[in-house]
């Protein structure tokens, strides 16, 4: 399954738990909301209605955190066929998921964890998004990760394998700014060397989020502070090579009043609009 | 190594418990994500539960069950669904707790639970039934319906920790009941049914008609069963009917 996405230029945020009642009370000033896919499927009652009310009002993204596009295991059928059950109720802008694996037959992890940047991943990683693909009828966003380990066998850098990947499988790319941001910190490249060997073509949307101070140096992405000042340098030097494209601030935990992220995706408006 | 060796050691580490110490900072993070996100999950599907035993003594039980009970599903709202079984094991001398973390558990699961749609009393006046059709007619249980004997009052405690700053009596003990729980419109609800009253009731939620329902009721009861069935139907524990072949 190949197709297309048309570009969406425009700024939104995650919808969380914490500001169900602001976007159901008005029409708030984001361009789209993005979910997390799994949060609303095989289920009904008030999440089920929360978004259908926000529906109406907005466009909104389907992001997914439980594919596991890396496991050599395949994909779980079930779990993809309650998602297109939830794509076709919604009639999203598009959906995404990360280039990261989260388990094992039996074990979930429930995190992205990261995948060795190798032929044998990169097989995987195609043969999982092409049949994903094919199930949702419909052309995949596929998000970089942050990650704190790298594996000795990797034959690839990660945004050689990304190329490769939307090459090989059609899919586009979610530029996550703030995770290449981390990930450079962690295994110390240069982010706009990646930012560089992004097809321009395939990037249709750009997280952006805050991180925290880990062990040893590491940087951990959290979701729970505002975007730093190095994020948004990358991300106006990637907004010059990826634009038009959609933007999204993720704030995961340690949530603020709407007001607070509305402010901060002002931000992102302005950084968006000067010259890197 | 292959991938799948290199994962399953990978999920091996950052699922092992202290006695293995990660093999790098980088792999330390991924433990300590993996607890967090667990425990994280627990604290909030089981919040009242946590109030009435104390933080201290929930964490020591969430890290036994996180230790012991792998996630196996691709949603993290599942992670729960088998903590009251361990409750129940933990908190052998205070019974009401794996009676709390049950309720706690399907009120959560009745709230998002599928969509079901409800029969009402004025839907079920508007299918016209013939008699015949009553012997015939099967009721869809509403969405996230489930029970559970208790032998405390329940509801009392439970709604008393609905307070973060409440700090209740232990349950008294009550007369053994069943204690249902089931959505109604958006709202999940509870309600503590007699033991005599239950026993009408679960033919229908096994797929008895209601024929057979009434007939297990018995001839002398019927006016008692027909005025539970008016209850249940107002409390909305039916989400529709059909006709038998």
């Amino acid at each position: 399954m190949t197709g297309e996405i048309a570009p969406f230029t425009g700024f939104g945020l995650g919808l969380r738990k914490e500001h169900h009642a602001a976007f159901l009370a008005a029409e708030q000033p984001v361009d789209f909301v993005e979910i997390i896919s799994e949060n609303f499927m095989a289920c009904g009652g008030r999440p089920l209605h929360t978004l259908g009310a926000v529906r109406e009002r907005h466009p909104v993204i389907m992001h997914g955190v439980s594919m596991s596009l890396g496991s050599p295991h395949g994909l779980d059928r079930d779990y993809l066929a309650e998602l297109k059950m939830l794509a076709d109720r919604v009639s999203p802008l598009w959906l995404s998921d990360h280039l990261c694996w989260t388990g094992v037959p039996g074990h979930t992890a429930h995190d992205l964890l990261p995948l060795p940047y190798t032929d044998e991943a990169l097989e995987s990683v195609i043969a999982n998004l092409r049949l994903a693909q094919d199930v949702l009828e419909r052309p995949l966003l596929v998000e970089n990760p942050s990650s704190y380990h790298a594996f000795p066998e990797s034959t690839l850098s990660e945004w050689e394998f990304l190329r490769i990947l939307a090459e090989e499988s059609g899919c586009y790319l979610l530029l996550d700014v703030n995770n290449v941001f981390v990930s450079s910190v962690n295994h110390r490249f240069d982010p706009l060397e990646f930012l560089d060997a992004i097809p321009r073509d395939r990037v249709r949307q750009i997280h952006l989020a805050g991180h925290s101070q880990g062990p040893e140096g590491l940087l951990i992405d959290t979701h729970d502070a505002p975007v730093c000042a190095e994020v948004w340098a990358l991300y106006a030097q990637a907004v010059e090579r990826f634009a038009p494209c959609a933007t999204m601030i993720e704030r995961d935990d340690a949530v603020p009043p709407l007001g607070e992220l509305l402010a901060e995706l002002d931000q992102a408006r302005s950084h968006a609009s000067l010259p890197a | 190594m292959s991938l799948i060796e290199r994962q399953r050691g990978f999920i091996a580490e950052i699922a092992a418990d202290d006695d293995l110490a990660p093999s790098s900072p980088g792999m330390a993070i991924y433990r300590n994500a993996y607890r967090a996100r667990l425990a994280d999950a627990l604290a909030v599907s089981f919040e009242r539960t946590r109030r009435w035993v104390g933080a201290d003594m929930f964490d020591l039980a969430s890290a036994h069950y996180i230790l012991s009970h792998p996630p196996c599903s691709w949603t993290l709202d599942a992670y729960g669904e088998r903590f009251p079984d361990v409750a129940r094991e933990l908190f052998a001398q205070d019974p009401e707790v794996a009676d709390l973390t049950w309720l706690e558990w399907h009120m959560q699961q009745a709230f998002a639970a599928p969509d079901r749609g409800e029969l009402t009393p004025a839907m079920l006046a508007g299918a016209e039934l013939g008699e015949s059709d009553w012997e015939r007619l099967e009721l869809l249980p509403a969405a996230g319906l489930a029970f559970r004997p208790v032998a405390c009052a329940l509801p009392t405690l439970w709604s008393a920790l609905a307070d973060p700053a409440a700090r209740p009596l232990s349950p008294a003990a009550i007369e053994p009941a069943m204690l249902l729980v089931w959505r109604k419109g958006l709202a999940p609800h509870y309600r503590l049914v007699a033991l005599d009253e239950f026993a009408a009731l679960a033919p229908l939620l096994d797929g008895a008609s209601f024929g057979e329902a009434a007939a297990q009721a018995g001839e002398d009861r019927l006016d008692q069963f027909g005025q539970w069935f008016a209850q249940w139907l107002g409390d909305g524990l039916f989400a529709g009917l059909r006709l038998a072949d």
